[in-house]
This record gives structure tokens, C-alpha cells and sequence, in this order.
């Protein structure tokens, strides 16, 4: 039996590669980061959703997986080409940027270099109407689907917003999302939708039909506890957030454990210019001890991550790259952590 | 005089002239006892032929009995919570008084809201980097907890070990610090000091981070005494240093790089660090040392034992209780120059402290069941605190019965009142009572009550408004009105002079003019603006 929190290091699906990310108000970091983009052309757009009270924190980060970094777009606000409550990216076929807002639900469409262009969205709980889209994710058509969280539902439009279809928030037990969030549409061309507060992730066809749920609630290998984001590599794999484990699953595409990661962060390069700029914290912090004793958070995932700095901190999103490299997006470590497909087990 | 209670009963007038040719009248009876259907008062009747006229008035008359228990209720819930609706007080009194005091006094501390769904709006409620994020988590808290009490008393202690934001500089911490409070603050005081101590938000705070073997730093060990447990004049310089020397090697993980985390307020690499308690034997002065005229190789659990036997230290916690729960006690810093205002409810506290074996659970229940925290004198008596106030009023409200990007707001209102949560002015904590109030902050305060009181965007509001004015008459007086308004917003007593003031206010707008059946939107508009008045009455700033 697994030890909830522990490290399955047994079956090295993915290999650890390193973080790219820093904890800063403004430009090159995050605050609060949320989602990640991974564009075409291997430029990564990061959102920080930031807090309330410190709403110029608020941005798009864009930067690539070596640290460099290219700018920032966006910001707090109602007009063009800001939010408030920023909580999703994905590119369509084109490679112009779309973002969900869920405080204002609507979606801002953008340049590939964070021009905005218009938005799209209208609240309500009417078809084509939303309330709170927390996720975002392009079909092979070009169409996007939104989770409408608190429409307990998923929708699929236009990229320019026309309506086409819903589904989630009808059918059976197994069918109904409840407060639905990360969502992705897989090489299959089915979409799968991290149902997170059903503690499950549920599959679909492209026209909304129910196939098969995967988890349960809780802590051991295959259970879930708040799933917040789900991706699908080339080989029908499935990385699931398993937010409030504070931790990423793999399972084959039947639904069966694979493996699961905690986190490894390492210092980023940021972090390192960081770090070999101000001595008078670098120098104690190479004297620390950064890994407690887990014994005494009884067995608490958010207590541990609060403690320990390299495990998974609100990770609230994963993605897959074309190469199969794996993004993990934590929200309260304001980091980027990055796998490698390694021999698969 | 007149008729059984709790019934609609017909009161008649008989008036007699030859010829009556206008009759004016008006009544005066206790508002407290009855409460007039009719809007037959103060108005002008023109009769030209009749010589006898016999006018009924129709009044309900109120359960004299039920008004007190209510009356008591409501105060119990503004002094030991942070009010209670008139839907929440009718529960409780279901349950009386005394078996309602015991429901408070045995709950448990559980989140009373859904910790998972509030951080995944705000994140960074889960890292809680600053007053911000802690404050606005505990007002979710606050705003929904079935277990008042619990919250309160982790005020209390708030106030009395008072640790700040400013140098601390990490609200996760200060945070924890709190779900300490509730976790400990009903039990043995022993128990309590003793995770005080251990507690990293108060090593940061009071440098006991810095209290090193044949270095003490004196800090903690002076604050223990003077501020957390016994007060000034029980004590000497000795004992502080004694106190001091057993505290030495109580320190947290990491200690070089947290205090240099903190003293720059550093949020990198990669975001704030959870702080854990570390005792580091090597650095403990593990020497004889003398303590309150005891000697001994102390460590920090001996002289919280030692100091919880100390009479002064009853009294001074007892003191604490009386000044947060009952009425305003002078500043602390007078407290060794002027005694309590009521010595004999100070020694029946300290009595509890001592035959439960310093278990405040036991001081609350003597306390919470006495006759002095009873008493109509103390109704009213005190100010709230602005958290105490806006809490109140979101409960009204129910703006938040999930997240809501508006708590930051809320927050930072109180903090606009006065009261940084996480951040009081210094380790005296807050000072109580008037000092809440002053120019700036009272402005603050009754335009943040008007203005949601009379919200007619908010569902609470709403149904407060719609039980006012359901009725099955088609008039209502304004007597009536402002009555039913006031019973609504948890049984809130307003003094004759500010009642007739609103009264004349809703006659002012025509309440009692509107007829129901026909007009009920207009009515409701009205009782809107009534709502808004009352959050400016000196009773609604009072708890």
C-alpha cells in the first residue's frame, strides 16, 4: 500500500528536468500563476491571477522553458484586453491567445504576442451563456470548449463565441459535473474535464456524449481529491492535478495508476540570479534545512507543500507539449515545474 | 393591564362632546409591550355630526416573558459571537438559555466553510503572504461560523498575546497563530501559554529567536509576565530573567534565514515559507534558576506551571474576561493602580480558574450564566470592535455565502475602521471600547452599515425587508415598521428618543400610507431606506 504523500519512486515515468519561475509583483515571474500556455512556438504564456488587493500583480507572463523571457501583457481591469479573475489560456489553430475571465465571463482573444483583439461571453445560466469559465481547450475543428463552473456544465462555441452545444449538467449521476475545472480535448478528439468537486475525471465525446469516469474520492493511487486540471499526451496517457493531494497523477487511458509525482522543484534560473544577487538571503538559506519532517503534519498534503518548498503547491494545471514534456503550474509556489518522458514503465 | 399576551386584542377610545366636531388623539404606550396594526395614530378625524364616537385600536400584545428571553438571547450573541439574526435567534431560543450556553461552550473548532472552494478562487488565501489573504480567509470564516464562541475567544487571546504583520511579515504564520487560539483557548491556560510559546509567529514577534544561553534576550520572557499572564507588580526584574534564561533554545527551523526572510519581508524564491517550532536543546540555558520564589532547573513548561498558579495571574485573565465580555475595564497599564469596577464578579471568575484547574471553558460557563453578564446595565454597554461590526453586518447581508471576489473589500473596510486584522498597533493589542471611536472611523463605520443595510442587492437584506412587510393587513403603522425592522436585525433595542426618531422618519416617508395589497414594491423601497437609517443609530455601533 502506498503511503499517502509519499514518493512512488519505483516507476520513473517522467523525469524531473527543472523550474522556470520566481515570485515577483511585476515582469519577469509570476504572482499567483494559475495556467500555462504552451504556444506553437514554444513560447509559454503564463497567467498570474494575483490577488484582489494587489491587482497590478495581475498579468501574462511570457518567457520559454529556458527562462528567457519576452514580456508581459494584460492586467487588471474591464476594458480590452484585461481581467479580473483570470483563469485560463489555450491558442487556437492560428495561435491567437484565448483567456477566460471568470469574474467578468467572458472570453479575450489576443495576438500570439498579447495584442488584444475583442472578447466574447455574456453571464447568465442560458445556453451560450456562462458563469465563471474556469478552463479552456481547442478541438481539432478549431472550436473551443469552456468549462462554466458554476454552470456545472461544459460548452462548446465558435472561437468567435457562436454557441454549438453543452453538456455536463444533464444524464445521470456519472455524467453531471460539479463545479467543473481543467478541461482538455485529447489526440482522441474526446474531452476529458477534471470534475472537481465530484473528486473524478469524466470523458466525453466532442458532441457531449458521456463514456467513462475515472477516480473516486481520497488520498491512495487513482483517488482524487479537487482535480483541477487534466491532460492527455500522444499516447492517450493522462496527467491529472490532483489538487488537493498536492500532487499530479499519471494514469494509462483506461483510467489505471501509473505513477504519480509530488515535486522536485529545483532553483530556477530566475531564482538563481535572484538568489546570487542578494547574499545576505542565499548564504542562511544554504545553511537550512528545506525538507522537515513530514511526520508532523499528520499526513495534511497542504500542510506538508506549506513546509516543504520542491513538492507541489496548488498545482492547478498541467499541460503536454508536443515532445511530451509535462508543465505543472502551482499556484502558491509561483513556479513552473517541468517532467521529461523517460522509459515508460 | 389589559389582555393576555402574545393575541391582537382591540383597545377601545370613547370620546364625548356635543357636538364633536374633530377629535385629535394620540397614544403613548410602552413600545415594548405592544405593537400597534393599526395606523390610527396621530392622525386628525373630522367628524361633523356625531356626538359619541368609540374608536378601537387594534394592538398585538407582545409575550412580555419571550421579549426578555429574546432580549437575553440577542445580547449572549453579540457579546459571545457577532450578532444573530432574528431566523438564528429563534433556534437558540428554542433551546433556552442555559442548554444554549452549553452548545456554545462544547463545540469544536471545524472550518465552518469549504477551505477547498475558497482557495481555489483565492490562492492565495492558501499562502496567506500577507494581512490581505489571512484577514480576508478569517472573515469567511467569521461570517459563517455555527460556533461563535470559539471565534471570539480566539480574538480575545489575539488581543491579549497581540503579534503583528509588521514584524512578522508572513500571514501564514500569524495565520496559524490564530487556528492556535481556537484550538486551545477554551482549555487550560497552562496549555495555552505553553503553545504560545511555542508558537513561531511569537518567537519572530518577541525575538525570543534571539534568546540565546548566557545571552538572553528578554523580550518573550517580560511580555509573558507583564502583558500575557500576571501583570505589572507581581513580578521582579529577576524573575524576568530567570523567566527568560528557561525560555532560551525555544526557537524555530531554520532560524537565520527565516528571521532574514522576515526582516526584508522577502517573498523569493519562490513565495513565503511555513514556519515550524524548533527546540534546539544546545542552545537552552539548563542552569538553577529561581522563579517566583521557586527554585529549580527550570525549562518553559515549569514556569508556565508556576505561572499558572499564581493568584495574580487569575485575576489578571479574569480581569481580561470581564473588560472583552462584560464592560469596559480602565487600560491595562492601570490595572495595577485601580481596581475592578466589580470585584465580586472578578473573584467568582477567579474562583472558576482555580477549581477547574485553570480551565477557561470553566471561567466562561460562571461567566456566560452570571447575573452581572446578564444584567440589562451591560446590554449595549460596549462599542464594537470593527471586525465585530462588519461581521455582523455580512451576516445580515449574506453576501458571502460562498466565494466572493467582494471579501477583500469587506476587509479592508475594517482595516478602513481601525482594526488591520493580523496587524494590531503594538503587543498592548487593540484598546477596547471609545477608542474605537473617532472621527475618521465612526464616518467609516455607520456609512458602511447604512449603505448595506439598505442594499436591496442583497439577498439577506431582501428577506428582511419581505418579512417586514408581509402582513396580513393592508396598512401597517410606522410604529410598526421600525419595530419589525429592529426585531429583524437580531432584536436590536433602541433607546425612546432614536426609536421616535425613526419613527418620525418612516411617518416622514409615508410607511404608514401604503397600502400593502396594492403597493407592496413602494413599501418595500421605504423599509430599504428605513434599514439605512438604523445603521446610523448609536445602538447599531454597540454590542
Amino acid at each position: 500500500m502506498q503511503i499517502p504523500g509519499s514518493l512512488d519512486t519505483n516507476k520513473k515515468f517522467m523525469a524531473y528536468s527543472h523550474t522556470v519561475g520566481l515570485c515577483v509583483m511585476q515582469g519577469r515571474g509570476f504572482m499567483y500563476p494559475v495556467d500555462t500556455l504552451i504556444a506553437d512556438n514554444g513560447r509559454m504564456h503564463t497567467i498570474s491571477r494575483a490577488y484582489t488587493s494587489a491587482a497590478h500583480n495581475l498579468r501574462i507572463t511570457i518567457y520559454d522553458t529556458d527562462g528567457e523571457y519576452y514580456g508581459v501583457y494584460g492586467g487588471y481591469g474591464s476594458d480590452l484586453g484585461k481581467f479580473i479573475w483570470p483563469s485560463s489560456i489555450a491558442a487556437d489553430h492560428d495561435g491567437n491567445v484565448f483567456v477566460s475571465d471568470e469574474q467578468l465571463d467572458r472570453i479575450t482573444i489576443y495576438t500570439s504576442d498579447g495584442s488584444p483583439i475583442s472578447y466574447w461571453g455574456t453571464k447568465g445560466d442560458q445556453p451560450g451563456e456562462l458563469n465563471g469559465p474556469a478552463s479552456l481547450a481547442f478541438d481539432k475543428n478549431n472550436d473551443i470548449f469552456v468549462s462554466d463552473h458554476q454552470n456545472n456544465r461544459v460548452q462548446k462555441f465558435t472561437k468567435d463565441g457562436v454557441f454549438i452545444l453543452s453538456f455536463g449538467d444533464k444524464g445521470g449521476n456519472e455524467s453531471k459535473l460539479n463545479l467543473p475545472w481543467g478541461i482538455t480535448v485529447g489526440p482522441d478528439n474526446l474531452v476529458y474535464v477534471a470534475d472537481w468537486a465530484n473528486h473524478r475525471v469524466n470523458k466525453y465525446s466532442k458532441e457531449g456524449d458521456y463514456i467513462q469516469s475515472f477516480g473516486s474520492y481520497g488520498n491512495m493511487d487513482g483517488q482524487f481529491t479537487n482535480p483541477s486540471s487534466v491532460a492527455v499526451d500522444s499516447d492517450g496517457s493522462i496527467y491529472v492535478a490532483d489538487w488537493g493531494n498536492e500532487r499530479v497523477q499519471i494514469l494509462d487511458s483506461d483510467g489505471q495508476f501509473i505513477t504519480k509525482l509530488r515535486g522536485e522543484a529545483t532553483i530556477s534560473r530566475w531564482a538563481q540570479e535572484f538568489l546570487d544577487a542578494n547574499y545576505e538571503e542565499a548564504e542562511p538559506r544554504s545553511r537550512s534545512n528545506m525538507e522537515p519532517d513530514l511526520g508532523r503534519f499528520g499526513g495534511n498534503p497542504h500542510e506538508e507543500s506549506a513546509h516543504t518548498e520542491k513538492f507541489f503547491w496548488g498545482p492547478t494545471s498541467v499541460k503536454i507539449d508536443s515532445a511530451g514534456s509535462l508543465y505543472v503550474t502551482e499556484s502558491n509556489r509561483h513556479r513552473v515545474q517541468i517532467y521529461k518522458p523517460n522509459s515508460k514503465a | 393591564m389589559l389582555f393576555c399576551t402574545g393575541r391582537t386584542e382591540y383597545i377601545p377610545l370613547y370620546f364625548s362632546s356635543a357636538p364633536i366636531s374633530s377629535i385629535a388623539f394620540s397614544l403613548t404606550l410602552d413600545p415594548l409591550s405592544y405593537t400597534f396594526r393599526r395606523p390610527f395614530l396621530n392622525r386628525w378625524i373630522d367628524v361633523e355630526t356625531v356626538q359619541e364616537l368609540t374608536i378601537y385600536i387594534e394592538v398585538e400584545i407582545k409575550d412580555m416573558s419571550n421579549k426578555e428571553d429574546l432580549a437575553l438571547m440577542a445580547h449572549l450573541f453579540r457579546r459571545i459571537g457577532f450578532g444573530a439574526s432574528r431566523e438564528e435567534l429563534d433556534e437558540y431560543l428554542d433551546d433556552g438559555y442555559e442548554q444554549t450556553v452549553e452548545g456554545l461552550l462544547n463545540t469544536s473548532p471545524v472550518s465552518p466553510v469549504d477551505d477547498a472552494l475558497i482557495r481555489r478562487y483565492h490562492p492565495d488565501h492558501s499562502t496567506t503572504h500577507d494581512t490581505s489573504g489571512a484577514g480576508s480567509y478569517l472573515l469567511y470564516r467569521l461570517v459563517a461560523t455555527k460556533s461563535p464562541l470559539i471565534e471570539k475567544m480566539a480574538f480575545f487571546w489575539s488581543n491579549i498575546f497581540a503579534t503583528g504583520y509588521a514584524k512578522v511579515t508572513n500571514g501564514k504564520p500569524l495565520s496559524d497563530q490564530f487556528r492556535t487560539y481556537r484550538t486551545y483557548g477554551m482549555g487550560r491556560l497552562d496549555d495555552l501559554l505553553l503553545q504560545l510559546s511555542r508558537d513561531p509567529a511569537m518567537i519572530i514577534w518577541l525575538d525570543n529567536i534571539d534568546n540565546h544561553n548566557n545571552a538572553i534576550n528578554e523580550n518573550y520572557g517580560r511580555e509573558l509576565l507583564e502583558l500575557f499572564s500576571m501583570g505589572v507588580g507581581n513580578y521582579t526584574e529577576d524573575d524576568i530573567k530567570e523567566c527568560s534564561r528557561a525560555f532560551t533554545g525555544w526557537t524555530i527551523a531554520n532560524a537565520d534565514y527565516i528571521k532574514e526572510l522576515a526582516v526584508r519581508n522577502s517573498i523569493f524564491p519562490y513565495g513565503k515559507l511555513a514556519w515550524d517550532y524548533e527546540y534546539n536543546e544546545d542552545d537552552h540555558d539548563s542552569g538553577i534558576k529561581t522563579f517566583l520564589g521557586e527554585t529549580g532547573n527550570f525549562n518553559g513548561e515549569d514556569i508556565i506551571r508556576i505561572i499558572c498558579e499564581q493568584p495574580a495571574t487569575a485575576r489578571f485573565i479574569a480581569r481580561h474576561i470581564y473588560h472583552f465580555f462584560v464592560a469596559d475595564e480602565p487600560p491595562v497599564p492601570q490595572w495595577p493602580y485601580e481596581d475592578p469596577k466589580d470585584i465580586e464578579a472578578i473573584e467568582m471568575l477567579e474562583k472558576a480558574y482555580f477549581d477547574s484547574d485553570h480551565n477557561i471553558k470553566e471561567m466562561l460557563r460562571v461567566l456566560l450564566l452570571s447575573k452581572f453578564f446578564k444584567s440589562e446595565k451591560c446590554r449595549f454597554a460596549k462599542v464594537k470592535s470593527p471586525v465585530e461590526l462588519v461581521t455582523g453586518v455580512l451576516k445580515l447581508t449574506e453576501e458571502f455565502p460562498g466565494p466572493n471576489i467582494k471579501i477583500t473589500e469587506r476587509n479592508q473596510q475594517i482595516s478602513f475602521m481601525g482594526q488591520t486584522l493580523f496587524n494590531p498597533p503594538s503587543v498592548e493589542g487593540w484598546h477596547q471600547g471609545l477608542e474605537w471611536i473617532e472621527t475618521g472611523s465612526l464616518t467609516e463605520r455607520v456609512n458602511f452599515a447604512s449603505e448595506q443595510l439598505g442594499d436591496n442587492t442583497k439577498v439577506g437584506i431582501k428577506k428582511i425587508v419581505r418579512k417586514v412587510t408581509e402582513d396580513e393587513d393592508a396598512y401597517i403603522s410606522s410604529e410598526a415598521y421600525v419595530d419589525r425592522c429592529l426585531e429583524q436585525l437580531g432584536a436590536l433595542e433602541a433607546s425612546p428618543p432614536i426609536r421616535e426618531t425613526l419613527i418620525k422618519y418612516a411617518d416622514e416617508n409615508g410607511l404608514a400610507d401604503i397600502n400593502l395589497s396594492n403597493d407592496g414594491p413602494e413599501a418595500e423601497r421605504k423599509v430599504y431606506s428605513l434599514l439605512s437609517v438604523i445603521g446610523f443609530m448609536p445602538e447599531f455601533q454597540r454590542c
